[in-house]
């Protein structure tokens, strides 16, 4: 996913590891990051406090106003980064379209180095801004078809081109957009229509207006058929004078590069928000079903809980026929006891001899 | 719950008590087995005449039984685009975590976005009004949750729309 950060921060952590290593570090680092940018970091242990950062990034426009390479505006907005810190190299190292050395040392001690190291790091947006920039200005007014000016096609992403139409009063900004799945389609477009929404409220009067249409705008007409069959529609920001003005220009090319990002971005956070209360709700459900097993095993429960009450209950009572017997027991195991006392077999005979019970379902022998 | 809803859902609730009452039934066709006869549609006279109870076009229920089953599918309401992938990709979830549900079917009756199956094993295991009253609930649940999922996905799309239109501020 694309980073919306103007510095890149992978580009940034490198650049700080070299300049606060104690020791002298030996660093090659190839990296790559969304939008088909390559970056090369070299650092010797010859010369610690030297780098060396080469970038390869896809140009904006393949058409005419770029025709080769990075600009002479570029190559000054470059340098405005830091110009005691930053020293572009040429020609540039090959199969790359820029080369910058960065003297580390020469970081003065009143800057902040981490602000510095920040700048450096977002050169990707500072080329991208500055090439930008540069077509709405060198844009030919006389470069008309039907009245209308011709739209410029800028490449940030090779899958993901837009156009620029400069107007006498404002600057139209179109967004083909394309989805691989119909349900990011449609998550997508949502989002679309809660932006012209939101856009068209009294207070974002101040912001660009916006309009999403599924058939593209008629600025358009005229551009290859490839480039206009979309299946999300195409939205429209109309960039004024306004937004364009001083440190705004920044901020809106900004946002106008990444808004491809932004919003693919908005369609996976969606998905994963629909998954996560999903999960939630799944839950809640199964519960109701669960349910009456619960009651039962604690019906269950309560039933064996009187049963060993009713146990309980009986114990006592056979201790008690236990007690009640136990004089006779003892008197039994007196009578078998093997010690002979005298006379007590007389005594025996005469109290202690068990009755015989003549049952009344005994019978008669008869002869 | 709005009326239309709630004689819908008295409608079905009375319909399923009066339709399950489920027994055990061996196969007549293969020795030892027992199969939901509502599946199998093997005998004809093991099989009752299906329900099909309607709110309107896009929501309906239907009901069939037989000696030792019966079957529910239900087809949920799908106002617009949004409300139909967020139906299609709930229902997938639910019915990929079938097992969860004991008589929920992994795969829907054609024509129908979900399905149940309830043989007399679960009517045992489960008390019946229970299981009923799960299917009434899920049936309201279903609902509620989708609108209250498209509603949050149009609140986060807001709120995303302002964020973004701030940073030109």
């Amino acid at each position: 996913m694309a980073s919306f950060e103007r510095a890149s921060p992978s580009l940034k952590n490198i650049l700080q590891k070299i300049y606060r290593a104690e020791k002298p570090l030996e660093l090659d680092h190839h990296l790559h990051e969304f939008g088909s940018v390559e970056y090369h970091i070299q650092s010797t242990a010859f010369d610690p406090h030297l780098a060396y950062l080469s970038i390869s990034m896809p140009l904006l426009s393949q058409g005419d106003l770029l025709p080769s390479g990075i600009s002479r505006y570029t190559m000054e907005m470059i340098k405005g980064i830091s110009s005691d810190i930053v020293e572009i190299i040429e020609p540039a190292k090959a199969g790359y379209q820029l080369t910058l050395r960065l003297d580390f040392a020469k970081i003065p001690r009143k800057k902040d180095p981490v602000k510095i190291i920040r700048d450096i790091s977002a050169v990707q947006a500072t080329v991208l801004s500055a090439q930008l920039k540069e077509m709405l200005w060198k844009v030919n007014y006389d470069d008309t078809y039907q009245g209308m000016h011709k739209p410029i096609k800028l490449v940030y992403h090779p899958r993901e081109p837009f156009y620029v139409i400069r107007q006498p009063q404002k600057i139209i900004t179109v967004f083909p957009m394309r989805f691989k799945e119909y349900s990011d389609v449609i998550i997508a477009t949502s989002f679309f229509q809660e932006l012209m929404d939101v856009g068209s409220s009294k207070k974002w009067a101040k912001a660009p207006p916006c309009c999403w249409s599924p058939i593209p705008p008629p600025e358009l007409r005229g551009e290859p058929f490839a480039d206009l069959s979309t299946n999300g529609g195409f939205v429209t920001f109309d960039i004024a004078p306004r937004h364009i003005r001083g440190k705004r220009l920044e901020k809106t090319v900004w946002n106008l590069l990444n808004f491809y990002a932004y919003v693919k971005y908005h369609v996976k956070c969606t998905k994963g928000f629909i998954q996560r209360r999903m999960r939630k709700r799944l839950d809640s459900l199964v519960e109701v079903l669960h349910k009456p097993n619960l009651e039962e095993n604690e019906h269950t429960k309560r039933v064996q809980g009187r049963r060993r009450v009713r146990k309980w209950m009986r114990l006592p009572t056979s201790k008690l026929l236990k007690r009640k017997c136990g004089e006779f027991t003892k008197k039994i195991k007196r009578i078998r006891f093997r010690l002979k006392i005298q006379g007590f077999l007389c005594f025996r005979q005469r109290w202690l001899k068990i009755p015989k019970f003549s049952s009344s379902r005994g019978y008669m022998k008869l002869d | 719950m709005a009326n239309t809803l709630r004689l819908y859902l008295t409608c079905i609730r009375n319909t399923l008590d009066a339709a399950m009452c489920l027994q055990n039934f061996p196969c007549q066709e293969v020795e030892r087995h027992n199969k939901p006869e509502v599946e199998m549609k093997t005998s004809p006279e093991l099989l009752l005449n299906p329900i099909l109870i309607c709110r309107n076009e896009a929501e309906k229920c239907l009901i069939e039984t037989s000696i030792n089953s019966l079957r529910i599918s239900l087809k949920v309401k799908q106002a617009d685009e949004l409300e139909n992938i967020l139906t299609k990709k709930f229902l997938r979830f639910l019915s990929m975590r079938a097992e969860a549900f004991q008589v929920l079917r992994r795969k829907p009756v054609q024509g129908y976005d979900i399905s149940f199956l309830i043989t007399n094993y679960h009517c045992e295991d489960m008390q019946k009004h229970k299981l009923i009253d799960f299917i009434v609930q899920f049936m309201e649940d279903i609902d509620k949750e989708i609108s209250e999922l498209k509603m949050s996905m149009n609140t986060r799309g807001r709120l995303v729309a302002t964020e973004f239109l701030k940073q030109f501020m």
